[in-house]
């Protein structure tokens, strides 16, 4: 059960880097990305093109997560100017249908170049195999990805409280007429937040490449964990998807050793529940969604 | 009242009856079984866009209940149940209604956009993942070798499986179907959902109970898909657990928008056109996808009234006519009837 646990926060700060981009992108432009999971997959792919099946380094493994980064945030600086920008003032379900057609593009354009076969990438030579901790052995990559978790958590968190850049992102998020009239570029900013979640998104992808196979049904599966960790978390709110990430993980892996039978179904459960009791999420405010 | 477009109208209907009706008689049995899923989705397509088009709610989970009717009456089907089939069709279209007011009276009561999207999206993956680990329902197998049923009517029987029948017969109850949609949508019921698209708040002011007219729309839009699903299962012969997941809940969407959401007929056409497309790309996966979805995408940017709305401002520029913008607004497009 211990084991559950530890494992469930890794599985949890792995959806958590997901999560982020897309939260954080909601927070600011009230756009749902539904292409957030693929172009997390498209990272993946790139990734995976550069360092092949195993890396040899720690150090390739992390330049080649970052040149998955930059790559999608080009991709995303592409995206805003052809679709997200037309769509400033258009309907929120129209938007969201959108961002679904760009689901299918990116799964097309992927599936096109990719192929559709699965591969299975293990974790860079530079780990060890891992350590014990009481009587429970940690494998060295879930630490791993626990504390990149715990990382961009920490430097998104203090990016949008603390740094000049978050709080004109703030602003404009709260209210985007008020902060033109200040002279902030608005446009500017929102391209600039689409390109931080995409990148988060580009970098996502390199850094759980090991995490788990490579294949067409990955963003999907992530992109729907995310949603959850969003929901749960509260629109918008990048603490909120912090630990409705880490809760989430932690209820899928214990939920697998006392229900073994529904793999999958927990969290879904627990965001229907949640939803009922708390629909503006673990931290949100009224209104606020 | 137009009656130049009232008997238009009344041509087109019956020239694509006809079209259909006599469609084995000049064509391929295999472009006969696209048509009945045509047929199929379109009243899938039209049922999802009760609630987009005309209630303002954006679902993304449609096919759970279509996968509800498809696997009732695959079961049923599969088990010899003695029922007649009319009466299976019309119990699986209740069963999935009330199915339908069951969750719609949960999920409803958050009508938050983002969230009404994403809770009916998890709707469609649970019963995904509920089917995919059921033994009775096939696990990921699914169920294959459904029958198809003879119907007795008394005077004489109909047997489904003989040669098009099954076709005549979806073609008779999916026009029934639309047809009871189309009278449903124009009628006072429609446009009280109308308004509350438009004006929630207002529509409210106006002394009608919205959320009760939200969780109406709702119902009847999940016992059509049931029923679609109900029709699905004997046709196709095979269901799977992916008729409830997240792609299959977006066709109907996909259908809605490239028709046109403002206008009725809109996710017929809508559903007909994406099957020439899928139809046309069938070997190439990767690029089906990408160019459905660049179509859906310069649909939404470039012509978000779909083919429908596009027809429409075409016929508009003929002279003659007024402006639409001067006649019409905003409103649907669709019946020009509506507006004096």
């Amino acid at each position: 059960m211990f084991f559950a646990i530890l494992n469930g926060l890794s599985v949890g700060a792995a959806v958590f880097l997901v999560a982020a981009g897309l939260t954080f992108v909601f927070g600011i432009l009230r756009v749902m990305n539904f292409a957030h999971g693929h172009f997390f997959m498209i990272g993946a792919y790139i990734a995976f093109s550069i360092i092949g099946q195993q890396s040899d380094s720690l150090t390739t493994y992390l330049l080649a997560s970052l040149v998955a980064g930059v790559v999608v945030a080009i991709l995303g600086v592409i995206t805003d100017f052809t679709v997200l920008r037309r769509l400033r003032h258009v309907d929120h379900a129209y938007v969201m249908i959108a961002t679904f057609a760009l689901l299918m593009v990116a799964s097309g354009v992927s599936k096109l170049i990719w192929g559709q076969n699965s591969y299975s990438i293990s974790p860079p030579t530079g780990f060890g195999e891992g350590f014990a901790m009481g009587d429970v052995f940690v494998s060295s990559f879930s630490a791993f990805v626990f504390v990149a978790g715990v990382l961009i958590f920490l430097l998104l968190d203090l990016g949008i409280h603390r740094s000049w850049f978050g709080k004109v992102l703030q602003g404009v998020a709260s209210d985007s007429w008020m902060a033109g009239q200040l002279g902030i570029n608005v446009p500017l900013l929102y391209t600039g937040a689409v390109v931080l979640a995409f990148f988060l998104a580009g970098f996502a992808g390199g850094i759980l490449l090991p995490n788990q196979g490579l294949s067409p049904g990955l963003a999907l599966s992530y992109l729907l964990h995310a949603f959850v960790a969003v929901i749960i978390g509260g629109l918008g709110n990048i603490r909120g998807a912090f630990f409705a990430s880490l809760l989430m993980g932690v209820v899928e892996s214990v939920s697998l050793v006392v229900l073994p039978n529904f793999p999958g179904l927990s969290i879904y459960v627990v965001m229907v529940a949640f939803l009922l009791w708390r629909p503006q999420g673990l931290f949100g405010q009224e209104g606020h969604a | 009242m137009n009656a130049v477009s009232g008997t238009r109208t009344a041509l087109a209907i019956a020239a694509g009856a006809l079209l259909l009706a006599t469609l084995p008689a000049w064509t391929t049995p295999a472009i006969v079984f696209l048509v009945g899923l045509v047929l199929i989705d379109s009243i899938f397509a039209l049922s999802w866009n009760l609630l987009f088009g005309f209630t303002g709610l954006t679902t993304f989970g449609h096919a759970a209940f279509f996968a509800f009717g498809s696997y009732a009456t695959g079961v049923a089907l599969k088990m010899q149940a003695p029922i007649h089939f009319l009466l299976l069709l019309v119990v699986v279209a209740l069963l999935g209604a009330l199915f339908s007011a069951l969750v719609g009276a949960v999920v409803l009561r958050r009508t938050a956009g983002i969230a009404l999207a994403i809770l009916t999206m998890a709707l469609g993956e649970i019963l995904h993942i509920i089917i995919g680990y059921s033994n009775v329902l096939g696990r990921e197998d699914g169920i294959s070798g459904i029958p198809r049923p003879v119907i007795d009517l008394l005077v004489a029987k109909v047997d489904l499986q003989a040669g098009n029948s099954y076709y005549w017969f979806l073609c008779l109850v999916c026009s029934l179907v639309a047809g009871a949609l189309c009278w449903l949508t124009f009628g006072r019921f429609g446009r009280v959902l109308r308004s509350i698209q438009q004006d929630a708040e207002r529509t409210a002011f106006l002394g009608m109970n919205v959320a009760r007219y939200r969780l109406a729309s709702f119902t009847i839009a999940g016992g059509v898909a049931a029923l679609a699903g109900a029709l699905y299962a004997p046709w196709v012969q095979t269901i799977t657990p992916e008729l409830s997941d997240t792609f299959r809940s977006a066709q109907p969407m996909l259908n809605a928008l490239l028709g046109g959401a403002q206008s009725f007929w809109g996710p017929v056409v809508g559903t007909a056109v994406f099957a020439v497309v899928n139809f046309s790309m069938r070997t190439l996966p990767g690029l089906a996808e990408l160019v459905v979805g660049v179509i859906l995408l310069i649909i939404i940017l470039v012509a978000p009234t779909g083919l429908m709305g596009l027809l429409g401002k075409l016929a508009w520029r003929m002279p003659g006519k007024l402006s639409p913008r001067r006649a019409l607004g905003k409103l649907p497009r669709c019946r020009k009837k509506a507006i004096p």
